[in-house]
């Protein structure tokens, strides 16, 4: 029964599939063999591509939460920068225990801490609100560490240059400080962008639908695990290379930056 | 809060403090193991992706997909593409070596790069007197370019393993009993989630600062001008 069920496999479908590995001959004029190290597995995509517009949905919600992921985080990171160059003594620590202990521990504790555990204190975020945050809150703690390596490469001299000119705060950090360091924080910000739409399958642990959420949602429906997360792998890919080639195109235009793209 | 002060004796009880313990054993097992390996297996993809010759461009063009497509694929993606690939051949297959064998793609991928920026840190003049000298291309991976590209590699390479350290909380999805999952267990037996997952956070600190200051330890003690060269790529 089972053999000929794989017989059957391996010969109908609209388009073709493919055998894996293979232990003995499978097709017409062989006979079966019954072996417990069958390694056949015979690949169906049919089912997955059918599915195609559910998973570029699942995409473009993977970007929508690594953008408000990072946009959400980077005001904080700037802010944290900050307070870890010119601060007071006690700002400093504060923020430096803050970013510390983000970058020391996983995000997907942040994010079971966020959905699972602040229910207790009666406070019920959504599945992606929960998402979001946990990706700000890494944000937040990754960019002031970038922005800080930015700020501290400033020469001391200029920015005494610019109080002794009267500049305020604010005109110091956009005439100064930021045309020097941008050639090395938007390369670091760019490089992390691509990290935090990675990181963004986390939501699929809680339950969002973004890509991989999609490709298990689609597998639930027919079983085929394997070519969904393959196909959702494939994704993941493209998605990462438009991303890089847009930020490096941006990068050159913008500001300038000459940056590889492979 | 009172709740939770109310839950502090049941929370610490002896099994489940051992339990946690031995969970932190299989994160630093995992960690450990699954980037020494790719580590390791890293140096034979850069080496056969310099290999010379038109007969090697199957092998270089698949060193460099490999490096290529496992670094923009997530890691959670990786591991369950590892799981559903064994699970269809292999039954009853351990999830701890699933784990490891998914720790080891992605370390070899992402741990590559950091070798080959290593390699390409090594100055021209240096492979080229050792070709002068004759060295096959194995003797002058071993005796020209590894004892003078270590010091570029160790750094970045020991900080990707740190932070590995956090990405093994995602094997937990795989059913790996570390310490995510039992903090997620702890969690389902109706523990509250604050104590859980700060006493979880807690513990992966733990393992994650030393090894942190350690990196950067390492990267002070280790910093050459040479090694500026090569951390400036898009990804």
């Amino acid at each position: 029964m089972a053999e000929s069920l794989r017989l059957r496999n391996a010969r109908e479908g609209p388009l073709p599939t493919l055998l894996l590995i293979n232990g003995k001959a499978v097709g017409p004029g062989y006979g079966p063999t019954a072996d417990h190290r069958d390694l056949s597995y015979t690949f169906q995509f049919n089912v997955i591509f059918a599915h195609l517009p559910e998973f570029l949905q699942g995409a473009a919600l993977t970007l929508g939460l690594a953008l408000a992921g990072f946009w959400g985080g980077a005001p904080f990171a700037l802010l944290l920068a900050f307070a870890r160059t010119s601060g007071s003594k006690w700002i400093k620590r504060l923020a430096g225990g803050y970013v510390t202990f983000i970058t020391n521990t996983p995000v997907l504790i942040h994010i079971w801490f966020l959905f699972y555990g602040l229910g207790d204190l009666g406070i019920l975020l959504g599945k992606y609100t929960a998402v979001i945050i946990g990706l700000m809150a890494a944000t937040s703690a990754y960019g002031c560490e970038i922005m800080r390596g930015g700020f501290l490469s400033v020469r001391r001299s200029e920015i005494e240059a610019a109080e002794t000119l009267g500049f305020s705060r604010l005109q110091t950090v956009w005439y100064v400080i930021v045309p020097h360091i941008v050639k090395t924080v938007y390369p670091a910000l760019a490089n992390y962008f691509i990290v935090l739409t990675l990181s963004t399958s986390l939501a699929m642990i809680v339950g969002g639908e973004e890509l991989l959420g999609t490709a298990f949602n689609v597998a639930s429906e027919n079983y085929r695990h394997l070519e969904a997360v393959i196909v959702a792998a494939g994704l993941y890919v493209v998605i990462t290379f438009a991303v890089s080639l847009s930020l490096a195109l941006v990068g050159r235009w913008a500001f300038r930056v000459k940056a590889k793209i492979f | 809060m009172e709740q939770i002060l109310q839950q502090l004796p049941e929370f610490f009880s002896p099994i489940n403090i051992r339990m946690l313990v031995e969970a932190m054993g299989v994160t630093i097992a995992l960690t450990f193991f699954g980037c020494g390996l790719g580590f390791l297996f890293a140096f034979f993809i850069v080496f056969a992706r310099q290999t010379p010759g038109h007969w090697a461009l199957p092998l270089r063009a698949a060193a460099i997909f490999y490096v290529e497509i496992f670094r923009r694929v997530p890691f959670l993606v990786t591991s369950y593409l590892v799981l559903f690939f064994i699970a269809a051949i292999i039954k009853n297959a351990s999830l701890f070596a699933i784990a490891l064998i998914a720790i080891f793609i992605y370390a070899t991928a992402y741990t590559a790069d950091i070798i080959r920026g290593g390699f390409e840190s090594v100055p021209r003049t240096q492979i080229e007197a050792a070709q002068a000298m004759n060295f096959g291309r194995w003797r002058t991976l071993i005796h020209v370019i590894i004892p003078q590209s270590w010091p570029v590699i160790l750094p970045p390479a020991m900080v990707f393993m740190v932070a590995f350290v956090k990405d093994t909380a995602l094997v937990s999805q795989l059913g790996v009993f570390e310490l995510a999952f039992r903090g997620r267990e702890l969690n389902n037996h109706g523990f509250s989630g604050i104590l859980v997952f700060t006493t979880i956070a807690l513990l992966y600190f733990v393992i994650s600062y030393p090894l942190t200051r350690f990196g950067q330890w390492l990267e002070k003690r280790l910093a050459t001008p040479r090694s500026q060269k090569s951390q400036r790529k898009l990804r």
